[in-house]
């Protein structure tokens, strides 16, 4: 029987698969890169939130924060010292795959080193951190927080992406980079802050779930293959998009299990490709969207 | 090896290798001379394969899982294998010669599991082999032990189809080479299965890994329910992939189903998980009774999640039982070396040593073929208790349940009350009924 919990959890999961895929999808849909060290931006950004509340300061938000904002230091530094210089190559697309791959694997490996292998997990701030019972069914109150900002985001982004001067020039640049470049947009750099934003957000992601998780080397290349669907059901470049499409694999994740006892990890690719076979543009388009 | 003839043939062979490639083009002489050099490396090198010579020390090779979602597991073998090697050469060795462990990571994967081993055989040349932490490696590895011809005690990996010969079931793959010192998977649940005719549960449900391990484990469990006459329904199943960072939507569809009691064999980093998330979902004041079948293994030394108080949990060994001299200043001495009791992993790997050196005395030397007929129906004793290695060269040790229960002295979990459970050949194929699963024993 389907209660309120699994509902909430459903929502949740897709709140932390929304933080993750919009990034990905914003970054795609501006400077066309299919971003594969996107999970290893998100596993650091629960990293860093952990290492902060254990080293630093013992406060959840602020580390989160700086979770999010370290990781967007080191996507908007691979952006500039790698990726950029590959914009101009022929079949640069193959090019930018392998070196966003490399960097999946040197993340990944500079995480091991640093925190080894094993697994961490924290507890969500203690404000939040009480169980809440509906409908017979429990689920822990933070879920309700992840969601409400999951939320704040995509209408945050919404605004800033229609309503800001610098979210005019990001719609610009993605419809046509050179007629942007001509009319004076400082493209390579607005390139870099779009890095910076969508690592950001992945980094924002991994800090807001690391409550919710086991927080482990492996945890980047479990969820960004499911980003990945996520992106693809919603339409590349779409923040609405990316929001239905994380919301639906996140019910699907929750809602399985009810159905299934195992395997119900292949449902989210089921739905993939039945979004592929009828709507191959994806349920949205376009950045703004 | 560090010494002995194996190790001086790599040597040259390596040398060779590096200086052939600089001089090449520069003299046919001294090519002539590294092919000899090459040619005599070749025959050094396959003169020493399998086995160390007599002299210098005894080299065994181990694999663990180091890293992952289970590297505890590996950490705490390797614990066992240093107390064990460090009071074997105190005591004068084996035969009177020092014993050296090569301890490589499987990570947790079978296809890395087989490269290490074979290297540890055909690069290091090692006498023995022993360990192994999860079901699905051991299943993979098997084979290839039979293939490289050399013993290999299994200390953890718990599936009873790697002692059950070929062709007793579609997926046995025992053979002479492959023993196991530890209790496996059909010792162990016979015991869960013995628990469950105690307790006022009938609806029973499950929460295991996604691959051969959690499957095995609720497939044995109710075979031994139905052979035993359990009252038991089965209602509710979930099979979470490894590593499954959050378990929630698993854990409210058990929820949803209500059940009695569940046995989970969830294990290492994702049992740890599992239970802080079962926890925050209110899973304890609902299910009555929880049985974690590998749940000792990671409970002991956990900083994280334990096991919550009055759940029943197995372990493949318990420092307090047998209350004999032997466990006793195991358990004493261990403590004083490493400030926690020893988990059955520690255990496992300690007593493998000691099976190699008792082995290896007996046998006067370390040829393969003698190791593995010293092995055969060997009697032994260790901390764990008596026990003697079946037709199908398992341990007949006994299958370990009991009550967790925090110890202030051991500032640790333990279980107490304990019962053991004699899981031998007679006792799991009656239990078994008509089930087709192999006793593994």
């Amino acid at each position: 029987m389907i209660g309120i919990a699994d509902v909430v959890i459903g929502l949740s999961l897709g709140s932390r698969l929304f933080l993750i895929a919009v990034g990905l999808s914003l970054i795609f849909g501006v400077l066309g890169v299919l971003n594969f060290a996107h999970g290893g931006f998100y596993m650091l950004g629960a990293y860093v939130t952990l290492a902060v509340i254990s080293n630093v300061i013992d406060n959840f938000w602020i580390a989160a924060v700086v979770g999010a904002l370290a990781v967007g230091v080191v996507g908007a530094a691979i952006e500039f010292s790698a990726i950029r210089r590959l914009y101009d190559r022929v079949d640069s697309d193959l090019d930018q795959l392998i070196v966003t791959f490399g960097f999946v694997l040197v993340i990944h490996e500079t995480v091991r080193f640093i925190w080894g292998s094993g697994s961490y997990s924290i507890d969500p701030p203690d404000v939040f951190n009480f169980s809440v019972s509906l409908g017979g069914s429990t689920f822990n109150a933070y879920r309700l927080v992840a969601i409400g900002l999951a939320v704040a985001v995509l209408v945050g982004l919404w605004l800033f992406i229609t309503r800001t001067y610098f979210g005019s020039l990001v719609r610009g640049t993605s419809s046509d980079r050179e007629m942007a470049a001509m009319l004076g947009v400082d493209v390579p750099r607005l390139y870099t802050g779009v890095f910076f934003l969508g690592s950001v957000l992945a980094g924002l992601g991994g800090a807001l779930s690391a409550p919710l998780q086991a927080t482990s080397p492996a945890l980047g290349d479990q969820v960004i293959i499911t980003a990945f669907i996520v992106v693809v059901i919603g339409g590349f470049g779409s923040i609405s998009g990316a929001f239905v499409g994380a919301m639906l694999i996140g019910m699907m994740q929750s809602l399985g299990p009810q159905f299934i006892s195992s395997g119900s990890i292949a449902i989210p690719f089921l739905a993939m490709v039945i979004v592929l076979l009828l709507r191959p543009e994806g349920l949205f388009g376009g950045i703004g969207e | 090896m560090e010494t002995g003839d194996g190790d001086t043939g790599n040597k040259h062979n390596r040398n060779g290798d590096i200086e052939r490639s600089s001089v090449i083009q520069s003299s046919v002489g001294r090519r002539r001379f590294l092919q000899a050099v090459g040619a005599s490396t070749a025959v050094g090198v396959a003169g020493c394969s399998g086995g160390g010579g007599d002299s210098g020390p005894i080299t065994l090779g181990a694999a663990y899982i180091l890293s992952g979602f289970a590297s505890l597991y590996g950490e705490e073998a390797e614990r066992g294998i240093e107390f064990a090697k460090s009071r074997i050469n105190e005591n004068g060795g084996i035969d009177g010669r020092d014993v050296e462990v090569l301890v490589r990571d499987t990570e947790a994967s079978g296809d890395t599991a087989i490269q290490q081993i074979r290297s540890l055989v055909q690069e290091d040349n090692v006498d023995g082999l022993f360990g192994l932490d999860s079901s699905g490696v051991a299943q993979a590895v098997a084979p290839q032990i039979s293939q490289l011809q050399m013993p290999f005690m299994i200390t953890h990996a718990a599936t009873p189809f790697v002692t059950s010969p070929q062709g007793e079931h579609e997926d046995s793959v025992g053979n002479e080479y492959v023993f196991r010192d530890s209790n496996s998977l059909a010792q162990d649940i016979y015991g869960a299965a013995r628990v469950a005719e105690e307790l006022d549960a009938t609806e029973w449900a499950t929460i295991g890994p996604d691959y051969a391990f959690g499957y095995e484990t609720w497939d044995y469990f109710q075979a031994y329910c139905d052979g035993l006459g359990v009252e038991a329904e089965f209602t509710a199943e979930q099979f979470p992939a490894l590593a499954t960072g959050d378990y929630t939507p698993y854990i409210s569809s058990i929820l949803d189903a209500d059940p009695d009691a569940v046995l989970t064999p969830l294990w290492g980093a994702d049992l740890t998980t599992f239970i802080g998330q079962a926890e925050s979902a209110g899973w304890f004041d609902q299910i009555d009774h929880t049985l974690f079948s590998v749940g000792m293994g990671t409970d002991l030394p956990s900083d994280g999640s334990p096991i919550p108080e009055g759940e029943y949990a197995s372990t493949r060994y318990d420092p307090f039982v047998p209350d004999t001299e032997t466990n006793n200043s195991f358990r004493e001495a261990y403590y004083e070396e490493y400030g926690t009791l020893p988990t059955y992993n520690a255990e496992g790997a300690y007593r493998a040593l000691y099976l190699y050196k008792e082995a290896i005395e007996s046998a006067g030397g370390t040829d393969p073929s003698a190791l593995v007929d010293e092995f055969t129906g060997m009697e032994h004793s260790g901390p764990v208790g008596d026990y003697q290695f079946s037709e199908t060269n398992q341990a007949t040790v006994a299958s370990i349940w009991g009550t967790v229960t925090y110890d202030d002295e051991w500032e640790s979990n333990v279980l107490d009350p304990v019962n053991r459970y004699e899981a031998g050949p007679d006792v799991l194929s009656e239990a078994l009924g008509d089930s087709d699963l192999p006793a593994g024993i």
